[in-house]
């Protein structure tokens, strides 16, 4: 975990849902890139982040591709966050006893439905074998995840909106990660909304 | 060159095309199924009935418990026609097919995916050494929150239909006649299930009771059913109807 | 003790890596080339355990050939650094894992882009414009940070390498030499650090400063 470093935080809005990495890639104290994103989209209303050993994020993101469009191909329809946690949880858990060092955090909204016409948005997170949580409000990860629980813990709100979440989980990150030597040199957020992902690229301290 | 299971060049697949382009084993498999009790299925607009007659070849036979009408996992039940010993292996194996995917979404199959599964296991069954079609024809009766309810009919070569209403087995034939003349598109689940009793009537041999019968049904849940409670699982979307419940319908 | 930089520029990448070869405080060779030429316009610079360096590196030099053979075309620098990490992410969890870092340099003939991917022995891959592995890391990283900019010639481009040859010459108690290539649309070039000029001395010399391409394409009964 701290070999690359790097951190990873969801929050939960009024029908909306926020993603955030840090971008920089290091091998232990030396900074190596400030352009190595930790978060991926499944879908247009799915993204995901997986913070820790840099080679296992290109691993398992290249094995959940692979998972995520035989089964796109297989049932002729998108995959939901909570079937795409559980997809993500077992396919950590394959690896049980030689794990990869991810601590993978999950953010989506579900389509609305005749039958579910109000899901709620939905984010997850779970260790490096698969054990998964589904909080109510944020879930964080990383080198800077006690930094960003404490930052969180002061600035998240229940049901913002779009815009305030995005300054809520910017602030929330970046704040952390100044604090934290491993994570850092710059930031990207994604807000899902039912219409649209709204992506941003943010300045930080580059110390 | 060897196959799994030894056997080595003399393990051919016993499904062998003839030289007019058939594979005859196939067409074997299905008189196996035509010569089996009649089994139906029908669409309706909130749910589906699987019905089959259950035959005991003796008196002393305790029917109770024959089993030919068989649920998979809470969504998704199965009935046939053809060789029992051969619907038991196909059972034990889309059970455990439906409990795979379950452990790996959290959710049981969709119909179309264990109907894709089974079809697969069945077309292996045509092309491997060593082994032999499977003797039975399937219904696939289930619900998801995808495609809504449907149902499906597998054959011995592993081809795979969905249906607004089928029969298969001995009576299949006048079966689908009938059902053509009965089905329409706002059936509801009650008048599926007496289209079904009176479309087994048809050629029935002895006399149609709570014994001789089974019957499996797909509800459609509500928006309330579906709506997950801490410690309580779903309740179920596909089940048997109880030997009371046949009696029940059987009577009006 | 290694040391090897990567240097990005508008129309061309760089890469340098030292010459020696030994065991903890001997030196037993100072002209070992660590610089391997993959294709017509690919090279790597590797280092890391001495055996699975070498044996590594024709590993990935025949593969890439393969592919040539199989689809005559060679594998853009995107693919092959897909394709040698995933190597090296497999071999980490093996049971015998190759312990060599490197840096993968390629020019994109397609669209006339330079790639330059920092790649270690766990399977980290960096896409960045310029890099080092080793004492480099150390030493050099902050030069590139202070002369490094977006769309250095190819003068510039040695300059700032150069820097980095000097600042390791400078910090470090280790003696190094330096074996230099450079990849532009035409191909891979020797590069003479020592020079004084060393792209006029590269043009001038023409083909006798190219690397020779190990994998040239193989024209099999395919016509355009």
């Amino acid at each position: 975990m701290e070999y690359n470093g790097g951190s990873v935080v969801a929050m939960i809005g009024k029908d909306c849902v926020a993603i955030a990495s840090d971008l920089r890639l290091g091998q232990q104290s030396v900074g190596v890139a400030m352009n190595f994103e930790k978060v991926f989209p499944v879908n247009d209303k799915l993204y995901y982040g997986l913070p820790g050993l840099a080679t296992d994020v290109y691993t398992l993101r290249e094995q959940l591709r692979f998972r995520v469009n035989m089964y796109r191909m297989k049932e002729e329809r998108e995959i939901t966050p909570k079937t795409f946690t559980h997809l993500l949880s077992s396919t950590l858990y394959e690896k049980r006893f030689g794990p990869y060092f991810l601590e993978p955090v999950v953010a989506g909204l579900t389509t609305p439905t005749e039958l579910e016409p109000k899901p709620k948005p939905f984010i997850s997170t779970m260790d490096t074998i698969g054990c998964i949580t589904t909080p109510k409000d944020f879930a964080v990860a990383g080198t800077a995840q006690d930094k960003l629980y404490g930052m969180a813990e002061g600035l998240w709100e229940p049901d913002l909106e779009p815009e305030d979440l995005f300054e809520t989980i910017s602030q929330t990150l970046l704040n952390a990660v100044d604090r934290d030597a491993l994570s850092g040199w710059g930031a990207i957020v994604h807000v899902i909304t039912h219409d649209k992902v709204i992506t941003r690229q943010l300045r930080s301290r580059m110390d | 060159m060897a196959a799994p299971g030894g056997g080595g060049a003399y393990s051919f697949s016993l499904t062998t095309f003839s030289p007019s382009g058939k594979l005859v084993q196939i067409e074997h498999a299905l008189a196996a199924v035509a010569g089996g009790t009649t089994s139906l299925g029908i669409k309706a607009t909130n749910g589906i009935v699987l019905a089959t007659e259950k035959k005991a070849s003796s008196l002393l036979l305790d029917t109770s418990v024959l089993e030919k009408v068989a649920p998979i996992c809470p969504n998704i039940g199965f009935v046939y026609s053809g060789m029992g010993p051969d619907f038991r292996i196909l059972v034990a194996k889309a059970r455990k097919i439906a409990q795979a995917y379950w452990k790996v979404y959290g959710e049981y199959p969709p119909t179309k995916v264990l109907v894709q599964e089974v079809a697969g296991v069945m077309q292996k069954a045509t092309q491997s050494g060593g082994v032999r079609p499977y003797g039975i024809s399937l219904l696939i009766a289930g619900w998801d929150s995808h495609r809504g309810q449907s149902l499906y009919q597998v054959d011995p070569s592993g081809s795979y239909w969905a249906w607004k209403a089928s029969a298969i087995g001995k009576n299949m034939v006048n079966g689908k006649t009938f059902l053509e003349k009965r089905y329409n598109d706002d059936l509801s689940l009650e008048d599926a299930i007496h289209t079904a009793l009176l479309t087994l009537k048809e050629g029935f041999e002895g006399e149609m009771t709570e014994n001789t019968i089974e019957i499996g049904i797909v509800t459609v849940p509500t928006a309330e059913q579906l709506q997950e409670k801490p410690g309580e699982r779903l309740p179920p979307t596909f089940r048997k109807l109880t030997e009371s419940e046949v009696k029940d319908y059987l009577s009006l | 003790m290694e040391c090897s930089f990567g240097l990005t520029g508008k129309d061309f990448v760089l890469l340098a890596a030292d010459t020696s070869a030994g065991r903890s405080i001997i030196q037993m060779k100072d002209d070992e080339n660590k610089i391997k030429a993959l294709g017509p316009h690919i090279a790597m610079a590797y280092g890391g355990e001495a055996g699975d360096t070498n044996n590594f590196a024709d590993f990935v030099d025949r593969n890439l050939r393969l592919y040539q053979i199989r689809n005559h075309t060679p594998l853009l620098p995107a693919a092959a650094s897909a394709w040698i990490r995933r190597s090296l992410a497999e071999s980490l969890r093996s049971r015998h894992p190759y312990s060599v870092n490197l840096m993968l340099a390629g020019f994109d003939i397609t669209d006339s882009t330079s790639h330059l991917y920092w790649i270690d022995y766990l399977g980290t891959k960096a896409i960045v414009p310029y890099a080092a592995h080793g004492l480099g890391q150390y030493l050099a990283l902050s030069t590139m940070d202070k002369w490094w900019t977006e769309g250095v010639d190819k003068r510039e481009g040695i300059e700032i390498l150069k820097k980095c040859v000097d600042e390791v010459g400078k910090r470090s108690t280790l003696k190094f030499k330096f074996n230099c290539i450079l990849i532009d649309a035409s191909g891979i070039h020797h590069i003479n650090l020592d020079s004084s000029d060393p792209i006029a001395e590269m043009e001038q010399a023409g083909k006798a400063a190219e690397v020779i391409n190990p994998n040239p394409p193989l024209d099999v009964g395919i016509t355009a």
